[in-house]
């Protein structure tokens, strides 16, 4: 009780001693591998978060976030490998052509709802796999793209700390994107849609628009991750974006907790550390994570971050028959006008 | 609210536990050698991984039996990749992160092998793969080394037996669809076609895939009098079996990788009369390949395959260019390991390119009997 209204009453205080730690951080982690680990949280972050404006704010289940996470890095290696683009130029675009797809499946499939959009996502996520196998011509199918170069900023080549700095920059952009976007109209509106299309639609809400918007929000910061991830590891193959990465990311967002901004963030940073903490554990590492998964499903349904106040305000009124993952109530098909 | 103070404290626990966890990662003096190994341990690839494992333990053991490496004893860690490009570039980043790893073994699979290179390259340790055989990996940096031997080698020899030994014109391929399985097809094809023989029909199927007689049907209907598979044992088996079920009676050659016990369980009847070209082979009267067979049987209780033998080349190779470096300096150990000419490893001898691929032999098998014997 204290302490979470210590945190709202200093929220500044907080966000500033926050910020210097993660400033600070790669003084303290003098291993290059512990910066890795650092930063693939980073990664995540941005892949979580755009999720969760998708799942979390609007409420559409959606299996397929590795495909957009895909196209932003084949895109940012293509570019810079074969057409010989600049980094800073490529991580936009590829942003932008994954926020482009994501755009196409969202008019063609989210008329859909719940089990249907997640089986077209998710079939949707293996298309763009077996393409990337199958183009051999465009993305060099399962040879992978190598050689991909370190990006440069004035002449300086990106190393470990270089790269902890752009994706703590990229997702702190994120993370405040949402958040300012969470607190504005359209999130407001977001928020109306999971919780109630019919009545989000009655008040004026153009629900299917909304839907395309969060939708196409969500696969750009994707793009954005993909097209880091590429330069960063330098070498990209379809295996690092099948669905079982989608399958890691949601599992992320929901120990996390949907529909909050401190959620993404708890939830890819445990699961990302939680592997390799346990790593000396080898085979029953696995075991590990999957405890930590259950505890916290059974102890907490709506994930870690099931707390409206801390960095939040919690503005919208406690609902009763909340969802276990925020998804609003069950409603008969006939009331919904739920297209199946 | 007591919610929050729960989470907090759960959160704080984690960093807790995570603190000494992450510091015992700190180098340990002593005066060992550390070798890292990187091996799928668990995920679809965990039998491969687990292998790799057996087999440089029983290296290690025995060289420490011997007194070690440069009189010093030898001590192995081993991470887990999942077969995960991702995970096993973290992984390669854990090693060049502890100053006690001399170099690293491993991993199994060319996309992982890919991930890590950068790394090891700006790092400066050696990677020693024994499986990878991505073109462009040894020759990606100088640090990198396979010792499975190209395609660029093994196609050419399993070319030669399907058209000067078995009597093959005209061929059909199928390959699986990884950048392995295209290098398999291309050269084979390349040098089959250069020996005057033609190539029917060349299709692939996906990792994964079980049903392949819509695509065998395709081949059969090409005109082949022969049929070269580029897969691994598992699917080699049942492609053989469903070869066999649609009456399709051709003789039938594939790379080493076809070469294990399993693909006679797995394979039964229909993979009799198979050929298969091997590096290493468990019957085999050599007497370091006896000894190794027997060892491993004896520890683990199971037959070695050609991906074992590698991965204990692999060790066995890096103990001796350490020897030969006479120090656990990088650059040393990365010159001496260059400079290899006609190592003896029990799956064939390894001599390295200026690119840092293994030129290797092979011995064409047969399977006789449900039995693979060496063919003549």
């Amino acid at each position: 009780m204290k302490l979470s209204l210590f945190f709202r009453r200093h929220r500044i205080a907080t966000a500033v001693v926050i910020a210097l730690f993660l400033v600070i951080l790669p003084q303290v982690l003098t291993s290059a591998y512990h910066l890795r680990v650092a930063t693939l949280v980073g990664i995540y972050v941005l892949l979580v978060s755009g999720l969760n404006i998708i799942i979390g704010f609007t409420g559409m289940f959606s299996l397929g976030h590795a495909a957009f996470y895909g196209i932003g890095a084949y895109t940012s290696a293509m570019l810079t490998t074969m057409v010989g683009w600049n980094f800073w130029v490529a991580l936009p675009v590829a942003g932008i052509v994954a926020a482009l797809f994501g755009s196409l499946i969202g008019l063609a499939t989210l008329r859909l709802r719940r089990v249907f959009l997640a089986f077209t996502t998710l079939g949707f996520g293996e298309i763009v796999r077996i393409l990337i196998l199958n183009l051999r011509s465009i993305t060099r199918g399962p040879m992978g793209i190598s050689g991909i170069p370190v990006p440069k900023l004035f002449g300086w080549s990106f190393t470990g700390r270089g790269y902890y700095y752009l994706i703590l920059v990229l997702a702190t952009l994120t993370v405040a994107t949402i958040y300012r976007m969470y607190h504005s109209r359209v999130g407001r509106a977001l928020i109306a849609i999971r919780e109630d299309e019919t009545a989000a639609a009655s008040m004026g809400i153009n629900v299917f628009g909304h839907k395309v918007l969060a939708f196409t929000m969500g696969c750009f910061f994707a793009g954005i991750a993909g097209s880091y991830f590429a330069h960063f590891q330098r070498f990209v193959s379809a295996d690092s974006f099948a669905n079982l990465e989608s399958f890691a990311i949601i599992t992320m967002l929901a120990l996390g907790g949907t529909g909050s901004i401190i959620g993404p963030i708890l939830g890819s940073t445990i699961l990302v550390l939680i592997p390799e903490i346990f790593r000396f554990l080898m085979r029953y590492r696995g075991v590990i994570y999957g405890l930590t998964l259950i505890v916290v499903i059974v102890y907490r349904p709506g994930g870690l971050a099931n707390v409206k106040g801390v960095f939040e305000k919690p503005k919208l009124p406690k609902r009763p028959g909340k969802g276990r993952f925020g998804f609003g109530r069950r409603r008969p098909a006939a009331v919904t006008g739920e297209s199946v | 609210m007591r919610n929050v103070l729960r989470t907090i404290t759960a959160v704080l626990l984690v960093f807790v536990v995570m603190g000494p966890l992450f510091a015992s990662g700190a180098a340990e003096a002593d005066d060992t050698i550390h070798i890292a190994l990187s091996a799928p341990i668990t995920g679809d690839w965990s039998e491969f991984g687990i292998n790799f494992q057996r087999s440089v333990e029983l290296a290690i053991s025995e060289l420490n039996a011997q007194g070690g490496i440069l009189g010093r004893q030898v001590r192995l860690s081993v991470g887990d990749t999942q077969g995960n490009p991702q995970q096993a570039a973290t992984l390669a980043q854990q090693w060049t992160s502890d100053p006690t790893v001399v170099a690293q073994i491993g991993p199994f699979a060319s996309g992982p092998s890919m991930a890590m290179q950068p790394i090891f390259d700006s790092a400066g340790m050696v990677q020693l793969s024994p499986t990878a055989s991505h073109t462009e990996y040894a020759g990606g940096s100088r640090w990198s080394f396979g010792i499975v031997g190209t395609q660029a080698g093994e196609g050419p020899f399993n070319a030669n037996y399907a058209y000067n030994e078995i009597g093959i014109r005209n061929i059909a391929i199928l390959h699986i669809n990884n950048d392995w399985g295209i290098d398999t097809a291309n050269f084979f094809t390349r040098a089959f076609e250069g020996l005057g023989g033609r190539v029917t029909r060349t299709e692939f199927y996906f990792e994964g895939e079980s049903d392949f007689t819509a695509v065998l049907s395709t081949l059969r209907e090409s005109g082949a009098d022969g049929l070269f598979i580029a897969s691994f044992y598992n699917d080699g088996a049942a492609i053989n079996i469903q070869r066999d079920r649609l009456g399709w009676g051709v003789p039938v050659i594939g790379p080493t990788s076809l070469y294990s016990p399993q693909l006679i369980a797995l394979g039964g009847s229909s993979v009799e009369g198979l050929f298969t070209g091997t590096g290493f082979f468990t019957p085999d009267p050599d007497p370091a390949v006896r000894q190794y067979v027997q060892s491993f049987q004896a520890k683990y209780g199971a037959l070695p395959n050609f991906h074992a033998a590698l991965a204990y080349d692999a060790m066995k190779l890096l103990a001796d260019a350490i020897e030969r470096a006479g120090s656990t300096d990088s650059e040393a150990i990365r010159s001496a390991m260059a400079e290899t000419r006609d190592f003896p490893g029990l799956a064939g001898s390894i001599t390295f390119t200026p690119a840092g691929d293994a030129v290797k032999g092979y011995r064409m098998l047969q399977i006789r009997n449900g039995e693979f014997v060496v063919y003549d």
